[in-house]
C-alpha cells in the first residue's frame, strides 16, 4: 500500500500541488504500480537469466572462439558434438547418474521425513544436523570425499579392509569406471537427500492427524497407513522435489570435477563438466553452449508436464 | 533544511553526468585513484619457495619503479579457463604464466613481446629452440619462454639395489625391471588418468618410440600407426605387470606421494618429490635420485612442460608488464628465483642456464641436459591450439586407458585418431 499522501502533505516532504502530484496521481494507478513493483525482479531476470541464455543459444549457433567472434553456422556445432564418442559416452553417464542418484534420493529421502517426523528427542537438532550436507559449500565438501577415496590412502577402503568386508588392497574408486560413477552418485546422493527429506518432512508436517486417526480407527496397518493416506499426500511435494533435483542432478558440475574430472576415460563426464572443457579449456565456446544447451529442450518438456500434472492435481 | 531547487538540481546532474562521460571517454579512473598497479596471474608454484621468492621481487619492483604488482597465484589445471573467462571479459590481469601451446590458443588476444625476447636473447647468449618455439606463432611472439621444467625419472635407489638393478635406461629396461619390483612389493607408476604428467609421459613415450600425434604439416592427424601400437602393447603390460591400477585416478600429486611413501620404486616426474623430501627432512630424501628420461628405439625424447609470460592486449599495462619481465630476467634475480625452487626452474636461456647449482648437486647433475631432448608437443608439427586442445581433453591418456581396461589396441587408436582430427578441425582462425 502506498504512504497516504496526506501524512506526507503533513510532513511537508511534498507539494500539494503541481507536476509532482500528477505524478504520483499516474505511479498510484494499480497497473503502474503493480508493474513498477515488479521491474526489479524482472530486470535481475532479464540481466541473470534471460541475457545469458540467449548469449548461449548464440555461441552454440555460431563458431565462436574464446575472444573471437564467428559466423553463423547454424546446427553445426550440434552435428559435430553428436558425431563425436566422448558427448555421446556423456549423454548415457549423464542418464545413469541422474536416475540412479534421483532414484536413490527420492526413496531415501522419504524414508528419512518419515523418521524424521517421528517424535524423539533432539527433534530439532537431528532435523538441523539433517541439513548439513545441503549447507556446506559443494566444492568443500567434495573434498573430502575426494581424500577418502584417494588411491593410496582410501578411509573407505581402510574401513572396510580392517572390517574384514574386503580385501586388500580394495577397489580403486576414482580409477575404474563403475567404481567412479558409484562414487560420484554417493557424492550426490549425500548432498541432496536434505533438500528431500526436509522437503518432504514439511509435506508430511501439512498432512491432517485426522486421517491417520481415521485410517487407525478402520484397523489401517502402518505400512497400509504410508501407501494409502501418506504417499498419495504427498505426491504433489514430490512431484515439485523431484521437478527440481532432476533439473539439479542433471546440471551437476562441482561434484564430478573435484572428484574425476570426467575421468577415468570420460566415464563420469557430465554435460557441464564435458562443456567447461570443450568451451573453456579447449577454447571452443560454440561447442561448449552446444553441449549444455543439449538438454535444454527435453527438460523444458518435462518441467511443462510436470507442472501441468501439478496443477491438474 | 535547505531544498534543491530544480535548476540546481539539473546542474549538478548534468555537470557529474559530463565528469563521468570525460572519464569513460578517456577510459581511464581520475587522477586521484591513479595509482598504478600490474596485476600478475600465476600457478601455484609446486615449490612454494619460488613463489615467495617471486613474491620478493615483485615488491622490489613495486619500490623501484613505483607501480605496485600483484601476484595472484591458482592452481594450475584452472588456469586456462580462467584465462578463457579474461579473454572473453576483455578485463583482468594483465600478465600471465602461459603453458604450452597457450600463445597458440590465445594468439589473437596476447600482445607482442618481440621486443623483450629479441633484448633478453641477445644480453644472455640466446633462446633455447624448444623454448622459443612455443611461445612464437606465426603473428609473431606471443609470450617471453620464462622457465622450462626438467622431467627425468625420480626413483628410489635402495628399491632398485635391492632387485639388483642400477636404473632403468630404456623404457623397456622400465618394464622388464618394473616387473621385478612389483613383485618385490615396489611397483613402479605412471599416472594413466586427467592429469598434467600422463600428458607428458605419453607424448615423451610415444616420441621415443618414433610415434607421433600429428604430420609435420600439423594438419594431419598421425597417431593411428604401427609404432602407436607398439607403444601400446609396451604400456598395457606395465599396467598388468609392473604398476598397480591406482595410476587410473592418479592426479599430479599423487605420484609424489607414491614414491614419497615409501612404497613405489620409480615415477616420471620433475623433482619436486625430492625437493619436498628434503624441505620436510624426510629420511626418504637420501633414497631418492634422479636419472634422465628413458630413451626408446627412436632415442630419448622429452616433452618437458614449457612456461611462458604473456602480456594481455587488453592490458592498460603493457609497457610495465614488459619492464617487469625484463627486471625477472636479470641475472641476479633470475639466479636467486632458481635457488628459491631448488632447481626445479630451468632458464629457457643459454646463459642463464649456466647455475652452479645443478653441478653442486650430483642428484641434479642431469637435469640441464634434458635441454636437447625437449620438444614442445605437436612435434613434429610446429606448436599448435590443436596440441593443447588434445592434451586439455587428455587424448593421449584416454587412448592408453581405454587399451590397458580392454579395448583392442586397434579401435583404441582409432578413437584417438579421431580425437585428434577433431583438435585439428577446430584450428583457430588467426586474426
Amino acid at each position: 500500500m502506498a504512504v497516504r499522501p496526506r501524512a506526507l502533505e503533513a510532513l511537508e516532504l511534498v507539494p500539494a500541488s503541481g507536476r509532482l502530484s500528477r505524478l504520483r496521481g499516474w505511479w498510484e494507478q494499480e497497473h503502474v504500480f503493480g508493474y513498477g513493483l515488479i521491474l526489479p525482479a524482472l530486470l535481475l531476470l532479464a540481466c541473470l537469466v534471460a541475457y545469458p541464455f540467449g548469449m548461449a543459444i548464440y555461441f552454440s549457433l555460431s563458431d565462436y572462439w574464446v575472444g573471437s567472434p564467428g559466423p553463423f553456422v547454424g546446427l553445426t556445432n550440434f552435428r559435430e558434438i553428436l558425431g563425436n564418442d566422448v558427448f555421446r559416452q556423456t549423454v548415457q553417464n549423464s542418464f545413469v547418474f541422474t536416475g540412479v542418484a534421483l532414484t536413490l534420493k527420492t526413496v531415501l529421502g522419504v524414508w528419512l521425513a518419515v523418521l524424521l517426523a517421528r517424535d524423539v528427542r533432539f527433534k530439532r537438532l537431528l532435523r538441523g544436523a539433517v541439513l548439513l550436507p545441503w549447507v556446506i559449500p559443494t566444492a568443500l565438501s567434495t573434498l573430502g570425499w575426494w581424500w577418502m577415496f584417494d588411491s593410496l590412502y582410501s578411509v573407505v577402503n581402510w574401513t572396510a579392509i580392517h572390517l574384514g568386508l574386503i580385501s586388500a588392497p580394495g577397489p580403486n574408486w576414482l580409477g575404474q569406471s563403475n567404481y567412479a560413477m558409484a562414487a560420484v552418485i554417493v557424492v550426490n546422493t549425500w548432498r541432496g537427500l536434505p533438500f528431500f527429506a526436509i522437503t518432504v518432512l514439511a509435506g508430511l508436517m501439512s498432512i491432517p492427524r485426522e486421517f491417520y486417526e481415521a485410517a487407525e480407527v478402520d484397523g489401517a496397518t502402518s505400512r497400509q497407513r504410508f501407501w494409502y493416506v501418506t504417499l498419495p499426500l504427498l505426491k504433489p511435494v514430490l512431484a515439485v522435489v523431484i521437478l527440481f533435483s532432476t533439473i539439479f542432478t542433471f546440471s551437476d558440475f562441482n561434484i564430478v570435477q573435484v572428484l574425476t574430472r570426467g575421468g577415468p576415460v570420460n566415464t563420469t563426464h557430465l554435460f557441464a563438466t564435458l562443456a567447461y572443457q570443450i568451451g573453456l579449456q579447449g577454447g571452443n565456446l560454440g561447442q561448449g553452449a552446444a553441449i549444455s544447451l543439449f538438454l535444454f529442450p527435453m527438460l523444458a518438456l518435462v518441467v511443462f508436464l510436470q507442472l501441468r500434472y501439478i496443477r491438474k492435481d | 533544511m535547505k531544498r534543491t531547487t530544480r535548476r540546481q538540481f539539473l546542474q549538478t546532474s548534468s555537470a557529474a553526468t559530463a565528469g563521468a562521460a570525460t572519464w569513460l571517454a578517456l577510459g581511464r579512473p581520475p587522477a586521484y585513484a591513479q595509482k598504478r598497479e600490474l596485476t600478475f596471474l600465476s600457478w601455484n608454484h609446486f615449490v612454494p619457495a619460488s613463489d615467495d621468492e617471486l613474491r620478493k621481487q615483485a615488491e622490489a619492483f613495486s619500490k623501484a619503479s613505483g607501480v605496485s604488482v600483484r601476484v595472484d597465484t591458482i592452481a594450475h589445471l584452472q588456469l586456462t579457463a580462467k584465462f578463457a573467462a579474461e579473454a572473453q571479459s576483455q578485463s583482468g590481469h594483465d600478465l600471465i604464466r602461459t603453458h604450452d601451446a597457450m600463445p597458440f590458443l590465445f594468439e589473437s588476444q596476447l600482445a607482442d613481446v618481440g621486443d623483450v625476447v629479441d633484448k633478453l636473447g641477445k644480453q644472455q647468449g640466446g633462446w633455447y629452440p624448444f623454448a622459443a618455439e612455443a611461445c612464437q606463432t606465426k603473428a609473431g611472439w606471443r609470450a617471453v619462454p620464462w622457465f622450462w621444467i626438467s622431467f627425468p625419472a625420480t626413483y628410489n635407489m635402495a628399491h632398485f639395489k635391492k632387485a639388483g638393478f642400477e636404473h632403468p635406461k630404456s623404457w623397456d629396461d622400465l618394464l622388464q625391471q618394473g616387473k621385478v619390483l612389483k613383485k618385490q612389493g615396489n611397483p613402479v607408476g605412471i599416472a594413466i588418468s586427467f592429469c598434467g604428467d600422463a600428458n607428458t609421459t605419453a607424448w615423451s613415450v610415444l616420441w621415443s618410440y618414433g610415434a607421433k600425434v600429428f604430420e609435420a604439416d600439423g594438419k594431419t592427424p598421425a597417431i593411428n600407426s604401427d609404432k602407436t601400437a607398439q607403444v601400446i602393447e609396451w604400456w598395457k603390460e606395465l599396467f598388468k605387470d609392473a604398476m598397480e591400477p591406482e595410476v587410473l585416478s592418479w592426479d599430479d600429486a599423487s605420484n609424489n606421494r607414491f614414491i614419497l611413501s615409501g612404497k613405489g620404486s620409480w615415477i616420471h616426474n620433475p623433482i619436486s618429490p625430492y625437493n619436498a623430501a628434503l624441505k620436510e627432512k624426510m629420511p626418504i630424501a637420501d633414497d631418492i635420485n634422479h636419472h634422465t628420461s628413458p630413451a626408446g628405439p627412436a632415442g630419448i625424447h622429452s616433452a618437458v612442460p614449457i612456461l611462458g609470460l604473456g602480456i594481455w592486449k587488453f592490458s592498460k599495462n603493457i609497457d610495465v608488464a614488459k619492464e617487469f619481465i625484463q627486471f625477472l630476467f636479470r641475472k641476479e634475480n633470475y639466479d636467486a628465483w632458481i635457488v628459491a625452487s631448488n632447481a626445479f626452474n630451468h632458464p629457457p636461456l643459454r646463459h642463464l642456464a649456466d647455475h652452479p647449482i645443478w653441478a653442486r648437486n650430483p642428484k641434479f647433475a642431469m637435469l640441464p641436459k634434458e635441454a636437447e631432448y625437449a620438444h614442445p608437443r605437436g612435434w613434429p608439427a610446429k606448436p599448435s591450439d590443436a596440441a593443447q586442445r588434445v592434451d586439455e581433453a587428455y587424448v593421449l591418456p584416454s587412448m592408453t586407458a581405454k587399451a590397458v581396461n580392454g579395448m583392442p589396441t586397434k579401435r583404441a587408436m582409432e578413437w584417438a585418431q579421431d580425437q585428434v582430427a577433431r583438435a585439428i578441425k577446430g584450428q583457430l582462425k588467426v586474426g
